[in-house]
C-alpha cells in the first residue's frame, strides 16, 4: 500500500517536474483522437447521406385499369411476403386519378381530355420499398413473370433498376472508402501514440537505469509510468470529448441546411457517448501502457 | 565478505575482461583496486551489483552466492550493497532530500524512518544545508557527496565505489577519500576503483592490482605501481 501510494506520488510528481513532455503527449493524443472522431463525424454524416438516397428510391407498380381488386390484392400479399420489404402504399383508381388532376391542374387540354373519356382510365398503382436498394432487383425480377403480365401495366422496371444498380454502387463503395480511411487512421494514431510514448520514455532511459541501481524493483520503476499511462488516457479522452461536442454543436446549423433535420450530429454523439468515448478510453490505455511497458523493457535491464 | 572464485567475464571470444579471478576482501577492509583502463575494473564492480554475470566461477557477497542470482533478487542485493559512480547518477529532477529519500523509499521504509535517517546521513556528508538543492545546482565534489549519502541510507556492509574521484578536483578529491574513511571507521568493507596515485598511495590500504583481466598484485599495505 505505502509502495503504490510511493508510486502514485512519484507519478505526478514527474509529471509536473517534466511538464513540457507531459503537455506534448497529451496534445498529441488529443490530435490523435479527435482525428478519429473526425472520422466518426464523416462516417455519421455519409450515413445520413446515403439514407437520405435510399429513402428516395422506390418501386412503383402500376397496375392495368382492367385488373380485378381480387388480381391486385395477390399480387400486394406476394409482394409483401418477401422479408426485404419493408413498406408498400397502395392507391386506388380514384385516387391515381385525383393525383393526376392535381398534378395537371393548370393543364386544360390534359382535364378536358380527361372529361371527355367520360371515365377512369388509369389503373392502381403499388409503391414498394425495401431495405437495401439491391433488393428492389429481386422484387423486380419476381413481378416480372407471365402471370402477371396482364396485369401489370408499368414497363419501367428497367430504368429503375439501373439507377438503383447505380446508387448500390455508389453507396457501398462510399461505406467501403469510410472503413478503408478509418482503418488508415487507426494504424496512423496507433504508430504515432506508439512513438509518443517510446520517446518519452527514452527521455528518462538514465533515471531508470538510476532507480535500478539503488535497488528499486522493476514494479516499482514501472508503476510511474503506468499511472502517468492512466493519467494522459484520462485527461485525452476528456479533453478531446469535450472539445468533439462543443465542436459538433457549432456545425449542427451548417448540418442542418444540408440535411433539413437538426440533431443529426449532437444526438448521433450523445446517444454513443459510452461507447464512443469508452472504446477510445479503452484503445488510448491500452496502447500507451502496451507502449510504455515495451518500451521500457530494454532500459530495465540494468 | 568479498569471495570470488576463478571468476572469469568475456564479452566475445577475443574479449576477455576478467580472466579466471580469485579475490577475497574481509569484512572491515578498504581494498583499492588498481589498473590501467580496460583490465576490467569496472567489469568487476558490475559482477559485484549483479549488473553483468560472471561466464565462468563463482561470486559470493555478504555470504550470498549471486553468481545466478534470480532477476527479482537483484534490488535486495542492491540494497545491501552501496555503489558510488564517476557520473553521480543522481535523479536529476528530484533534489538532494529526494534522491538519498529514493533509496529507502523503493524499499519500502515507512515515512517516520526516512525522516530520520535521511537528514542525519546528509549531516555526514555535509549537505544538511542543501537538502532542497537539485543536482545541477551543486558541484561535482557535492553531488559525489549526494552519491554517498544515498550509497549509505541502507547501513551497507559494502561500499564499492568506481572512479568516485574522477570527475573532482584535488580538494573534492580528498574531501571524497576522508568520508569513504570514515565510513571505513564505521565497519564498512570500502571497494575503491581508482586511477588516482596519489590517493592510494596516502591511503596505505591494500591495493590489488588488475592487468590484463588477472589480478598482478595483492599487497596488503601497498602502492599504485603500474
Amino acid at each position: 500500500m505505502l509502495s503504490l501510494l510511493r508510486v502514485i506520488k512519484f507519478a505526478f510528481q514527474d509529471m509536473a517536474r517534466n511538464f513540457g513532455l507531459s503537455f506534448m503527449t497529451v496534445l498529441i493524443l488529443v490530435l490523435m483522437l479527435l482525428s478519429i472522431n473526425t472520422l466518426v463525424v464523416i462516417n455519421v454524416l455519409t450515413g445520413e447521406a446515403v439514407r437520405l438516397i435510399k429513402d428516395q428510391i422506390d418501386v412503383s407498380v402500376y397496375f392495368s385499369y382492367d385488373a380485378t381488386d381480387k388480381e391486385i390484392q395477390e399480387i400486394k400479399s406476394y409482394t409483401q411476403s418477401f422479408p426485404e420489404v419493408v413498406n408498400i402504399d397502395y392507391f386506388t383508381r380514384e385516387q391515381v386519378l385525383e393525383q393526376f388532376k392535381t398534378q395537371h391542374v393548370d393543364d386544360k387540354d390534359v382535364l378536358a381530355a380527361l372529361n371527355e373519356l367520360n371515365e377512369n382510365p388509369l389503373g392502381a398503382t403499388m409503391v414498394i420499398r425495401t431495405r437495401e436498394p439491391k433488393d428492389y432487383a429481386k422484387i423486380i425480377s419476381a413481378l416480372n413473370v407471365p402471370e402477371y403480365e396482364n396485369i401489370i401495366e408499368a414497363k419501367s422496371f428497367g430504368d429503375t433498376e439501373k439507377a438503383i444498380g447505380r446508387v448500390h454502387t455508389i453507396t457501398t463503395n462510399v461505406e467501403h472508402f469510410g472503413y478503408a480511411l478509418s482503418a488508415l487512421f487507426a494504424v496512423i494514431a496507433l504508430l504515432i501514440i506508439f512513438n509518443t510514448i517510446r520517446v518519452a520514455i527514452y527521455t528518462q532511459r538514465i533515471e531508470i537505469g538510476i532507480k535500478k541501481l539503488v535497488g528499486a524493483t522493476n514494479w516499482f520503476v514501472r508503476g510511474p509510468y503506468l499511472v502517468e499511462s492512466l493519467f494522459f488516457t484520462c485527461l485525452s479522452v476528456a479533453v478531446t470529448a469535450a472539445v468533439v461536442y462543443f465542436a459538433l454543436r457549432f456545425l449542427e446549423p451548417y448540418v442542418m441546411v444540408v440535411f433539413q433535420k437538426t440533431g443529426i450530429l449532437t444526438n448521433y454523439y450523445l446517444s454513443h457517448k459510452m461507447q464512443l468515448t469508452g472504446l477510445q478510453f479503452i484503445a488510448v490505455l491500452f496502447l500507451t501502457i502496451f507502449s510504455s511497458l515495451l518500451a521500457m523493457r530494454r532500459y530495465l535491464r540494468v | 565478505m568479498i569471495k570470488l572464485h576463478n571468476v572469469s567475464k568475456h564479452y566475445s571470444r577475443d574479449s576477455k575482461a576478467l580472466d579466471n579471478v580469485t579475490l577475497s576482501i574481509e569484512h572491515g577492509e578498504f581494498v583499492s583496486i588498481v589498473g590501467q583502463s580496460g583490465t576490467g575494473k569496472t567489469t568487476l564492480v558490475k559482477l559485484l551489483i549483479a549488473e553483468e554475470r560472471p561466464t565462468a566461477g563463482e561470486i559470493e557477497v555478504g555470504g550470498w552466492d549471486i553468481t545466478n542470482i534470480p532477476e527479482r533478487h537483484i534490488p535486495f542485493l542492491r540494497r545491501q550493497v552501496g555503489v558510488i559512480f564517476q557520473d553521480f547518477r543522481l535523479l536529476p529532477r528530484r533534489t538532494v532530500m529526494e534522491n538519498v529519500a529514493f533509496a529507502l523509499q523503493v524499499a519500502g521504509a515507512p515515512h517516520q524512518r526516512i525522516c530520520e535517517v535521511v537528514p542525519r546521513v546528509l549531516d555526514i556528508v555535509g549537505l544538511a544545508h542543501k537538502v532542497d538543492r537539485y543536482p545541477h545546482q551543486l558541484s561535482g565534489g557535492e553531488q559525489q557527496r549526494v552519491v554517498i549519502a544515498r550509497a549509505l541510507v541502507h547501513r551497507p556492509k559494502i561500499l564499492v565505489a568506481d572512479e568516485p574521484t574522477g570527475n573532482l578536483d584535488s580538494v573534492n578529491t580528498e574531501e571524497i577519500i576522508e568520508i569513504l574513511k570514515k565510513i571505513n571507521e564505521f565497519g564498512t568493507t570500502i571497494l575503491l576503483v581508482t586511477h588516482n596515485r596519489d590517493v592510494v598511495n596516502r591511503l596505505h590500504r591494500r591495493v590489488v592490482t588488475l592487468s590484463g583481466g588477472q589480478i598482478s598484485s595483492d599487497e596488503k599495505e601497498g602502492k599504485y605501481r603500474l
